[in-house]
C-alpha cells in the first residue's frame, strides 16, 4: 500500500451513520419541548421510538420543563424512567431545538437499589441519612424523641471464618430479621458494614424506653441461632445516642459510634448509652495512645529500680525494675494511666520487652549477683515469643537466670490457662524465678497456687498497710501458707517502722516498700547500695 | 428428607399471676399447634412457673424456622439449646404438641426429679430431657385414650 493511499479521499459516512455509531445517547429535544431526534445509543438507553414523546415524559424525575433545566444551566443530571442517571451536556438553541448529549453517571445508580443491602432488605447508609434526617424533622428537631442503636456484631468474624462466607450471609439476614421484629414498624434499619448495624427509634418519652429497646437488641441477637444444622452464638455491642437539640445525622451516627466504642472497651456484649464527656475521654485515650506510640522511639521511658530486702540478715538482694513515662508535656504519667491503654493496644508488647532487655542489661552492671524483678503483663503471655524474648534478653546481657525474677499476676491465669503455664514452666526451667504479684487484691485463688510452684508470693501493699484485724489475718495466713508451700513471701508497700515490725512477727521472708528504699534511677544504685 | 430434633429450655419472662400465664400458655400452645402441623413439626412443650422446656422434630428447614420464631418471642429469655442433631424417627409422632405440666401426676413428677419452680434443667442435658420428656408425653398419650 501507498503512502499515497492513506489519505485517498473516501466517502465520508453519512451523518445519521455517525450519529447511530456513538456510544452514548444524542437526543434532539425541540421548543415545544418533544423529542424529535433519537440516535440508536438512545433508543436502546431510553426506550424504543421515542421520538415524538415529550421530554418529561422520558425523564419523569424532574418537575420542571426542558426550557427551565436549560436556563440553569447547560450541564445537568437527568434520571430516566429506569432510574438511570445522566449527566446531559445540551448545545445551543438552534433553528430546530436543542441537541442533548447523554453520558450515564455511575457515581449515582438509581436511588432505590443504592439505598437497599441487597442480603438483608435493610438501608444502606445513604437511606439511613434520610431516614435519620427524617425522623428528627417529623419530631420536631428529634431532641429527646429520636434515638440511634449503632449495633456492632461480636465474634461474626470467627463464623465466617469457621463456617464460611455462606453461613455468614445467612446469618446476617437473621440478625437483621431479629432486629427488625424488636423495632417498631416505622423505624429505620440500616446495614452500614459488614457487621454494623444501624436503628433509628423514633418517638421515645425517655432515655429509659431507648434503653429498653437497646437491652432487648443486645438479648435478642445474642441468642443461639440455628443455621443449616449448626449451632452459632454471636454477641451484639450497641451504642445509643439520644438526640440532642441541634443534631443532625452526623452528630447522632458519631456519638452513638463513641458510645459503642464504651460498650466495646466495657467488654461487649452490652450497650452504653452516649454522654457528654465521652468525647472529651475518647480524645484523651486517643491523644495518649499517639503519645504512647512515640515514646519508646524517643526514648521517653525509663526504667527505676526499687530495692527488696531479705528479713534475715536486713540486706538488699534485689530490684524490682519498675517503668517510668516523662512525656515532655503531660510531665511524669503514672503506670496505672498508661499500662492498660498498653495493653488494650498491644503496645505493652515491645514496651514490655524493652523493659525487660534494660532491666537485664542493667543488673548485668551491678557489682554483687543481685535479683532483677520484671513485670510481665498478661497480654505478654499471650504472645507466642515470650520464652524466646526471655532467653535473647539473658544472652545479651550476660546475666545469669537464676538473677532474673519475672512478677505475674493473677490475671495471667486467668485465660489460657494451659498455654500459660506451659510458658511458666519453661521459663523456670531455664532458671528463672516466678513470683506471684499483688497477691490478695484479685481473685486471690488458692488453686494459682497449687497449679505452679511459684517461687514467691508479693502480698499486696493493703494488706500491709491496713491496721485493722481483717488485713493482719489475711497477711497472716498468705505468709504461713506460703511458708507450708516451701514459697518465699514478700510484703510490699512497707513504709513505717511499725509495720516492719509486724511483717517480721508474721513470718515473711522478704520487704519492699520507701522504708527500706524509694525507686531509684539506674545510676542510683551504686551510691544507695555504698550507703 | 432428614428428620432433625432440637431441645431447648428458656427461662419463662412472663410477667403477671397465674391466669396471665395460663393465658399465655394457652395461646403459645394454640399458635404452636396451629404453625407446627403446617410445617410438619412435632414434638413437646414441658413448662413450670420458671421454664420452658422443648422438643421439635421434623425436616430440619422447618426445626430451624421454628426455633427462630421461638428465638424472637419476648415471652421466655436465656434460651439454651441442649441437642441439635439429626433423627432416625420421630419420638413424638403422634402429637401435633405435647401438652405436660397441668395434672396432678405431672406435677408430682416434677417434685420428685426436682423439677419444681426453679429447677436447674441444665444438668439433665440434651438426652435426658428428651427422655423425661418422651416418657411423659406417653404417659399423657396412654392417660388420653
Amino acid at each position: 500500500m501507498s503512502p499515497q493511499s492513506l489519505h485517498a479521499p473516501e466517502a465520508s459516512p453519512p451523518p445519521d451513520a455517525i450519529l447511530n455509531a456513538l456510544p452514548h445517547p444524542v437526543i434532539v429535544i425541540s421548543d415545544d419541548g418533544e423529542v424529535i431526534y433519537a440516535n440508536g445509543a438512545a433508543q436502546v438507553a431510553l426506550g424504543g421510538w421515542i421520538a415524538g414523546l415529550p421530554f418529561a415524559e422520558i425523564f419523569p424525575g424532574s418537575d420542571e420543563s426542558f426550557e427551565r433545566l436549560i436556563a440553569r444551566g447547560s450541564a445537568l443530571t437527568l434520571a430516566s424512567k429506569t432510574h438511570a442517571r445522566y449527566r446531559a451536556l445540551a448545545g445551543p438553541p438552534s433553528a430546530y431545538g436543542r441537541v442533548l448529549s447523554l453520558f450515564p453517571d455511575e457515581s449515582a445508580t438509581p436511588a432505590a437499589i443504592a439505598d437497599t443491602d441487597e442480603l438483608t432488605g435493610l438501608l444502606k447508609r445513604n437511606g439511613l441519612n434520610d431516614g435519620i434526617e427524617r425522623a428528627l424533622v417529623a419530631e420536631d428537631g428529634g431532641a429527646g424523641r429520636v434515638a440511634i442503636h449503632c449495633i456492632d456484631l461480636d465474634r461474626f468474624k470467627v463464623v465466617n471464618d469457621t463456617l464460611g462466607h455462606g453461613v455468614g450471609d445467612v446469618l446476617l439476614a437473621r440478625v437483621a430479621e431479629r432486629i427488625r421484629s424488636a423495632c417498631r414498624k416505622g423505624d429505620c434499619v440500616a446495614r452500614i458494614g459488614g457487621d454494623e448495624f444501624v436503628v433509628v427509634q423514633t418517638g421515645i418519652a425517655s432515655p429509659e424506653d431507648a434503653e429498653r429497646l437497646a437491652a432487648r437488641l443486645v438479648d435478642l441477637i445474642g441468642r443461639t441461632y440455628v443455621l443449616s444444622g449448626h449451632t452459632v452464638n454471636i454477641g451484639a455491642s450497641v451504642g445509643v445516642a439520644v438526640a440532642e437539640a441541634g443534631n443532625g445525622p452526623r452528630d447522632m451516627l458519631r456519638n452513638g459510634d463513641l458510645a459503642l466504642y464504651e460498650a466495646k472497651r466495657a467488654g461487649r456484649g452490652r450497650f452504653r448509652t452516649f454522654e457528654t464527656g465521652m468525647d472529651a475521654a475518647l480524645k484523651y485515650r486517643r491523644e495518649l495512645e499517639i503519645d504512647l506510640r512515640r515514646a519508646l522511639a524517643l526514648k521517653q521511658f525509663a526504667v527505676h529500680y526499687q530495692p527488696f530486702v531479705d528479713l534475715r540478715d536486713d540486706r538488699v538482694i534485689g530490684f524490682e525494675a519498675l517503668i517510668r513515662w516523662d512525656h515532655p508535656v503531660r510531665g511524669r504519667v503514672p503506670p496505672m494511666d498508661f499500662i492498660p491503654l498498653a495493653e488494650e493496644t498491644g503496645l505493652i508488647a515491645k514496651i514490655g520487652e524493652w523493659v525487660l532487655r534494660t532491666a537485664c542489661a542493667t543488673a548485668a552492671t551491678w557489682p554483687e549477683p543481685m535479683t532483677v524483678a520484671v513485670n510481665i503483663s498478661p497480654v505478654q503471655f499471650k504472645s507466642d515469643t515470650l520464652v524466646e524474648t526471655v532467653v535473647s534478653a539473658l544472652a545479651h546481657s550476660g546475666l545469669s537466670p537464676q538473677r532474673l525474677e519475672i512478677e505475674i499476676t493473677e490475671g495471667a491465669l486467668l485465660e489460657d490457662t494451659v498455654n500459660v503455664l506451659k510458658t511458666l514452666h519453661a521459663l523456670q526451667a531455664l532458671g528463672v524465678k516466678i513470683s506471684m504479684d499483688d497477691f490478695g487484691t484479685g481473685y486471690s485463688s488458692l488453686s494459682y497456687l497449687q497449679k505452679f510452684p511459684f517461687d514467691k508470693i508479693k502480698i499486696d501493699r493493703s494488706f500491709v498497710q491496713g491496721s485493722d484485724e481483717d488485713s493482719e489475718a489475711i497477711l497472716k495466713a498468705i505468709a504461713s501458707l506460703g511458708l507450708s508451700l516451701g514459697m518465699a513471701i514478700t510484703a510490699e508497700g512497707v513504709e513505717t517502722p511499725e509495720q516492719l515490725a509486724r511483717i517480721r512477727d508474721e513470718q515473711c521472708t522478704h520487704v519492699q516498700g520507701y522504708l527500706t528504699g524509694r525507686p531509684m534511677p539506674a545510676d542510683g544504685i551504686h551510691p544507695f547500695l555504698s550507703e | 428428607m432428614s428428620l432433625y430434633q432440637l431441645v431447648y429450655y428458656s427461662r419463662n419472662a412472663i410477667a403477671g399471676d397465674a391466669s396471665v400465664f395460663e393465658a399465655e400458655v394457652d395461646a403459645i400452645l394454640a399458635a404452636s399447634r396451629r404453625n407446627n402441623e403446617a410445617a410438619g413439626i412435632t414434638g413437646a412443650l414441658l413448662f413450670n412457673a420458671g421454664v420452658f422446656a422443648q422438643v421439635l422434630e421434623g425436616p430440619l428447614a422447618a426445626v430451624e424456622a421454628t426455633f427462630e420464631r421461638i428465638q424472637q418471642d419476648e415471652r421466655h429469655g436465656d434460651v439454651s439449646l441442649l441437642a441439635l442433631e439429626p433423627i432416625a424417627q420421630r419420638s413424638f409422632s403422634n402429637w401435633a404438641m405435647g401438652f405436660v405440666g397441668h395434672s396432678a401426676e405431672n406435677a408430682q413428677r416434677f417434685a420428685a426429679i426436682g423439677l419444681t419452680r426453679g429447677f436447674d434443667p441444665a444438668r439433665l442435658g440434651g438426652h435426658k430431657m428428651h427422655a423425661i420428656l418422651r416418657d411423659l408425653t406417653l404417659e399423657e398419650e396412654a392417660a388420653a385414650a
